[in-house]
């Protein structure tokens, strides 16, 4: 099963670092991770989805489409909306 | 005045005499204050015939209008000198309270100026100026003599140099309110090369404000913002800046031991997770800031404030140290000697490797954290092994044959996020006006966190025009001068509706853009005028032809040269760099070089 690695207070809500979760794509995963984990919806998902400013990497790599393919080795981080860094206002 | 002053304070070291005059409003308006109006007026200063660290350098320390009106992170303040260490234009930018008190004097700016004959400290008293004598003074550290000066956060604010700036660090910083710095580039020596010890700060003014009623209502939108924002509201309160670390290794852009990998396999254990749930006390605020994203840490042996992200990361990924306690008590031990940390931990991890490798004789070796402490007390001292290290990794590596091993950009250490897995950065590195820093346009927002939006960190093509944007952003936001956290939650439009209610006049958001642009290219002409050339806007050989050999990145250089070509071009420069004639005229510049050809 793909590894889900958790960061920042994410730890805290499911009790863990890291789990294993059962997916082919990492939008299944991450529909996993929430109904194993219920206490991580309301800080990753809204109506639509991924709420804005959730961060996924798959082995590094940032993901944007959800349907993307995992494999059993693959590794999924997930960092909630809470990561420093400099935005600039004037980019809108 | 509203926003302003409208005075400067003009000090004389050599004479031990001051001067007040009105502050240049037509000035003020091009360059608004802080980083800006610094750039402005050390462009008419200091000449490249100015050794640094003579008398004939000055120190000009900056506010901006915002400036202790009240508004968020409205308390932060500048200094500009010609950098020992690069010896570029430099600006340095801290937060904390000194800023607002300064600014409650009823100055805008306050030009240090020749050097005393004895160490000296001076007072500003609402507008009394008292010079003492600091030959007892002289050889304290930072945090005894913040005390014996009777620092008072809101009350009276003590700004000074600890052992590193009296014994000419050239990575020496100024420290303000005990644990706050303005850290980067040296400034600390230019001020102990000048035997001024401290400068200490009462006021009473407060900033004159246009449009009160308008003025109100952003701070309520702007404080509601901020408390919407999952950033500003819970993870920089929680975690601090340390958040990024486990960020920044998961995707392979994290400079590891000198910038040898890309990924450091302790990254977790000096996380802002681990500091957290280990060392964190409680988190503080800088004056009239909502976010509170400063650390207030306890080890064993020391409590205090910090570290930050790229402190921890400068001790630890960069050394191959992961003992989160020894990052924190180092850290405070250089804002207690005045040592930039950024510097001071990259200037280890080049003499870690020069000594693994035999270049050079010393006891120090990636992970030996246990020597970092002792180190940085050479360092600020000048002894022993500290002496080849105290003036930064460029001249230590040189000195042993190897230039190649200091991860430098114009001779300032580069922070944490490695180029070869973030494109744009590396851009932003080559072409930053006072070196290797990441404070003058950071791209990580773009390029991992998808703020405002994700762009592809390996795209080399295109990245010029962010990488512009970011730049001159930043010189606007850093003249008014606020802090660029307050980014995470506020649009770009408010800060010149702010900006507008203080002071009466009518800035635009493009109106901001321009002025940053002014800023930008004025600290470049400063540069082209110092001898800069193309030829400096590089990158260290290993970020540009070593391929990152582990991770997400491995495999890549910093693919600097097509960026430049269309960096250039898109600024209106020459193939060469130089901001062009239609350029300097489009920004007001023109007259400037003329007078100075003249």
């Amino acid at each position: 099963m793909p590894t889900v690695k958790l960061y920042a207070n994410l730890r805290k809500l499911a009790g863990t670092k890291e789990v294993s979760i059962k997916g082919d794509t990492v939008g299944t995963v991450l529909d996993q991770l929430v109904e194993e984990n219920p206490n991580l919806e309301a800080i990753l998902l809204e109506k639509e989805g991924l709420r804005p400013h959730v961060l996924i990497t798959l082995n590094g790599q940032n993901i944007s489409e959800l349907n993307t393919q995992v494999t059993e080795q693959d590794v999924i981080a997930v960092f909630p909306p809470i990561a420093g860094g400099i935005y600039s206002p004037f980019t809108g | 005045m509203n926003g302003w002053n409208g005075k400067i304070l003009d000090i004389d070291l050599t004479t031990l005499s001051f001067s007040s005059y009105p502050l240049d409003m037509e000035m003020a308006r091009q360059y608004i204050g802080g980083r800006g109006l610094g750039a402005r007026l050390l462009w008419d200063l200091v000449g490249p015939e100015v050794d640094p660290l003579s008398p004939e350098n000055v120190l000009i320390f900056t506010n901006g209008p915002l400036t202790a009106t009240g508004y968020q992170t409205s308390n932060r303040f500048s200094v500009t000198t010609k950098s020992p260490l690069t010896g570029t234009v430099l600006d340095a930018n801290s937060g904390g309270y000194w800023g607002m008190q300064f600014k409650k004097t009823g100055y805008d700016v306050m030009i240090v100026r020749g050097r005393a004959e004895k160490p000296v400290w001076i007072e500003i008293k609402n507008s009394e100026i008292t010079f003492h004598d600091a030959s007892e003074l002289w050889g304290m550290r930072v945090y005894a003599l913040t005390e014996k000066l009777s620092q008072d956060n809101n009350r009276r604010n003590v700004l000074c140099i600890g052992p590193a700036g009296e014994n000419l660090s050239r990575i020496a910083s100024i420290m303000n309110d005990r644990d706050r710095a303005l850290a980067r580039g040296g400034p600390g020596a230019v001020m102990g090369s000048k035997n001024l010890k401290a400068v200490v700060v009462e006021g009473r003014e407060r900033p004159e404000i246009v449009d009160k009623e308008r003025f109100k209502f952003m701070l309520y939108e702007t404080r509601k913002l901020l408390a919407a924002s999952p950033l500003t509201s819970q993870a920089l309160p929680e975690f601090g800046t340390v958040v990024l670390m486990n960020i920044m290794n998961n995707i392979g852009a994290l400079a590891t031991r000198n910038h040898q990998q890309t990924q450091f396999e302790g990254a977790e254990a000096i996380s802002g997770e681990e500091l957290t749930e280990k060392y964190l006390v409680r988190n503080a605020s800088c004056w009239a800031c909502p976010i509170g994203c400063t650390r207030i840490t306890k080890t064993g042996k020391v409590e205090g404030e910090g570290p930050e992200f790229e402190s921890t990361w400068a001790f630890g990924a960069q050394c191959g140290v992961d003992d989160l306690a020894a990052i924190i008590e180092v850290n405070s031990l250089c804002n207690d000697l005045g040592l930039d940390t950024i510097s001071a931990g990259s200037t280890i991890a080049c003499a870690m490797e020069l000594s693994e490798k035999g270049y050079m004789d010393s006891d120090l070796r990636f992970g030996r954290a246990d020597l970092l402490a002792p180190t940085v007390e050479e360092m600020a001292y000048r002894t022993d092994i500290g002496a080849e290290l105290s003036d930064g990794s460029l001249r230590l590596a040189t000195k042993y044959g190897h230039p190649e091993l200091s991860m430098t950009a114009k001779g300032m250490e580069m922070p944490a996020y490695d180029p070869r897995g973030l494109q744009g950065q590396g851009l932003l590195y080559a072409t930053s006006n006072r070196g290797g820093c990441h404070m003058r346009g950071n791209m990580i927002g773009l390029e991992v966190l998808g703020l405002p939006k994700l762009i592809d960190r390996f795209q080399v093509q295109g990245k010029s025009s962010f990488v512009i944007l970011n730049q001159n952003s930043n010189a606007a936001i850093d003249s008014l001068v606020i802090c660029k956290f307050i980014n995470m939650g506020v649009a770009d439009e408010y800060f010149a509706r702010v900006l507008s209610a203080v002071t009466g006049i009518q800035y635009a958001t493009g109106d901001m853009i321009k002025v940053g642009e002014r800023i930008w290219n004025l600290e470049r002409l400063y540069n082209n005028r110092e001898g800069f050339t193309t030829k400096d806007d590089t990158l260290p050989p290993r970020l540009l032809t070593e391929a990152a050999v582990d991770g997400p990145s491995q495999g890549w250089v910093s693919n600097l040269e097509p960026m430049l070509k269309e960096y250039y071009r898109s600024r209106g420069w020459d193939e060469n760099g130089v901001p062009t004639p239609k350029k300097l005229a489009e920004l007001g510049l023109a007259e400037l070089v003329e007078l100075q050809r003249s």
